[in-house]
């Protein structure tokens, strides 16, 4: 068998030293820049001249305000211009900015509070941008954490009348910090440099089609720009390619999906990227009528990533909209990882996509790929400059079919998790990153198929496990401390969903399920897929007690999720008496598996 | 201007067709704890409402609504005060 190793094309050659000396090309390049749509498609055009002379003046008004090279500039923005002179004007001040997310409407503004705080603690930024309306939402965050300067609107700053300023940076410092994503519990801020980002915007343009007057490229994207897929994967793309973006805000999307697809036909989009969620979305809640007059026929690259790739979703979008136009060789997945700056693999165009048949059990229970009933989707090979290795718990290199770590190398690998040496050094070696997926190659191509960090991730946000089982807490019914949060991919769902496996107390009253989910929803704003009630002691655990969260899920999987039995001699006897099987399950339950 | 009803109607449009809900909603549900809706979907909803409404929501709305009933009260009111 041959080892897991694959290696992507040669790492292209640097077009850019630095973002500020890409945004000043794309400057004066004339090429078109951003085109922002509102809910009511009504758009909006700022080209990378604008973007260039607005951040100078932002970036004047952040020396003026106190703010000193590689100092951190925390943003809470829309999509929007205000965004774009926040974050590239930070660059000019020659300052690392490290966008944050937005408020949910109608969502728990306390936690928000909470996360914000944490995060601006993490990344040490000495300032916070915003807008007027998000602004008055964030003195709750900025009075906990106490950035040095305070919060600031950018439309003042821009408005300050400062002497426009464009500092150069150095191709090996810090060029922004972007947090892995969405985690509450944990976030880990990622410090990439300048050589990182354009590393991997320049891989990316190696992937992509050239641009010429006869098939002129143009991006769509609704992601929001606090994630590497919007930020790094659209907007610096973007910049860096130079070329033209249309987009979005994520609120726009969601409130109407048809949106994406209208801004893709309208602009004769040939590039575009979602999780696969947005995809099932699109093919469930888009009407025929919202469609009229569109075609999707230009759209080239249809990039779906950041959680794992539905098969039914990505089939479901192409049956629906090749009316449209829409070419299913487009749909391309990929996988990255915020810690790789983004992309890690592409798969090749093609139709239909590979898909790699599994065996659920045998790759839960012995990690070996033999054919069954699930269906996984091949993620492709590495993007040029970037290695993976398939590795065992020991660190060997797995031969192919064989379920193991993920770890990737290459340019676009973070330096560090800013000023946490500790959780570093516990991904990267040698300037290897273990991934913390799990996954296999098959025929020279990654297929994905788990994790080994206990992470949930629900349409491409990280969950901590901690946060679901946390919110059990006080749920009369649930054994206190004995519950676990997974994610797991339902069969023919659109991607991953939240499993609870929850032991209970004695006497569970029937609506016990519902509280559960009720409690949950509550407290962290999921709502659970499955929740599965166990007798007590049935949860997997370590020697010292702790829950062990994959082994529940594996058990959980193969269906081997079962009471420890009462190991009296009575019932030994009885079980001995009934079957060789009952015998063969009593020895094991009285012997149980040595800690992995 | 809209009557809470008409509210409480949309409300009930968007959980079927965009939400994709399948259990009946009363005015004294829980948008938290009894529809269980979570970030995504109370975007939907709050996006949904302001489309066919023509209202703006903010993430201070939060504050105060709790229930159905709540919200179709407020976007209620809203829709007095623009236009």
């Amino acid at each position: 068998m041959r080892p897991a190793r694959l290696q992507g094309a040669r790492e292209p050659r640097a077009r850019h030293a630095t973002l500020n000396e890409a945004l000043e090309r794309a400057a004066a390049s004339g090429r078109r820049g951003l085109t922002f749509v509102s809910a009511d498609e009504t758009e909006t055009a700022l080209g990378w001249a604008e973007v260039l002379a607005r951040a100078a003046r932002v970036a004047g008004a952040l020396g003026d305000l106190g703010v000193r090279q590689g100092e951190r500039v925390a943003l809470v923005l829309p999509t929007g211009p205000d965004f774009m002179d926040a974050f590239f004007g930070a660059l000019l001040a020659g300052a690392v900015p490290v966008p944050l997310y937005p408020p949910v409407r109608l969502g728990r503004l306390d936690e928000y509070h909470v996360t914000t705080a944490r995060m601006l603690r993490l990344s040490g930024a000495v300032v916070l941008l915003s807008d007027g309306r998000v602004g008055r939402l964030l003195g709750e965050a900025v009075r906990r954490a106490g950035p040095r300067l305070g919060l600031w609107n950018v439309a003042a700053l821009r408005e300050s009348d400062p002497s426009p300023v464009t500092r150069s940076a150095d191709p090996g410092a810090l060029a922004l910090v972007q947090f892995s994503s969405g985690s509450t519990v944990d976030p880990k801020p990622v410090a990439l440099s300048h050589r990182a980002v354009l590393a991997q915007t320049d891989a990316l343009r190696a992937l992509m089609p050239d641009d010429t007057p006869e098939d002129p490229q143009l991006g769509v994207s609704w992601l929001p720009l606090y994630h590497d897929m919007g930020l790094i994967g659209c907007l610096l793309s973007a910049v860096t390619y130079p070329g033209p973006l249309v987009l979005l805000g994520p609120e726009a999307f969601l409130g109407r999906p048809a949106l994406w697809l209208r801004a893709l036909s309208r602009h004769r989009g040939t590039m575009s990227v979602a999780p696969s969620f947005a995809y099932a979305v699109c093919a469930r809640r888009v009407k025929d009528e919202e469609m009229e007059g569109t075609d999707l026929s230009r759209w080239r690259l249809a990039l779906n990533g950041a959680e794992q790739v539905s098969i039914d979703a990505a089939r479901r979008f192409s049956d629906r909209f090749s009316r449209w136009g829409f070419r299913p060789s487009a749909l391309t997945p990929v996988y990255g990882l915020a810690e790789a700056a983004l992309a890690v693999t592409f798969a090749p165009p093609r139709a239909p996509l590979r898909t790699v048949p599994v065996d659920p059990v045998a790759l839960a229970r012995e990690g070996r790929v033999l054919p069954g009933a699930r269906t996984l989707v091949s993620v492709g090979i590495p993007v040029p400059g970037v290695s993976v290795e398939i590795r065992s718990e020991s660190g060997a290199v797995e031969p192919e079919g064989i379920v193991g770590r993920i770890f990737a190398r290459g340019p676009s690998v973070m330096e560090e998790y800013l000023g946490q040496p500790e959780a570093t050094r516990a991904v990267l070696d040698g300037g290897w990153l273990d991934t913390g997926d799990l996954g296999f190659v098959q025929d020279g191509e990654l297929v994905v198929c788990g994790r080994v960090k206990d992470v949930v991730v629900l349409r491409g946000a990280n969950h901590a496990p901690q946060e679901f089982e946390d919110a059990l807490d006080g749920v009369s019914g649930v054994r206190t401390g004995c519950a676990v949060a997974l994610g797991f991919v339902p069969p023919g769902g659109d991607g991953e969903e939240l499993l609870l496996l929850v032991e209970t107390t004695s006497g569970v009253r029937p609506d016990l399920v519902d509280r559960i989910r009720a409690a949950v929803a509550e407290r962290t704003g999921v709502r659970p897929h499955t929740v599965q009630l166990l007798a007590p002691g049935t949860l997997p655990r370590t020697s010292s007690g702790k829950l062990r969260r994959s082994e529940a899920l594996r058990r959980w999987a193969t269906d081997a999720l079962h009471p420890p039995a009462r190991v009296t001699a009575v019932r030994l006897v009885g079980e001995m008496l009934r079957s060789a099987l009952a015998l063969a399950l009593a020895r094991a339950r009285a012997h149980p598996e040595p800690e992995t | 201007m809209a009557t809470e009803s008409q509210v409480l109607e949309a409300i009930r449009t968007i959980a079927r067709t965009e939400l994709e809900m399948e259990r009946a909603i009363a005015p004294e549900d829980d948008l938290l704890r009894d529809l269980a809706l979570d970030s995504l979907g109370l975007t939907v909803l709050a996006v949904g409402l302001e489309n066919r409404f023509r209202v703006k929501l903010s993430e201070e709305d939060a504050t105060g609504v709790q229930t159905v009933a709540d919200l179709a009260r407020h976007v209620a009111s809203r829709t007095e005060t623009v236009q």
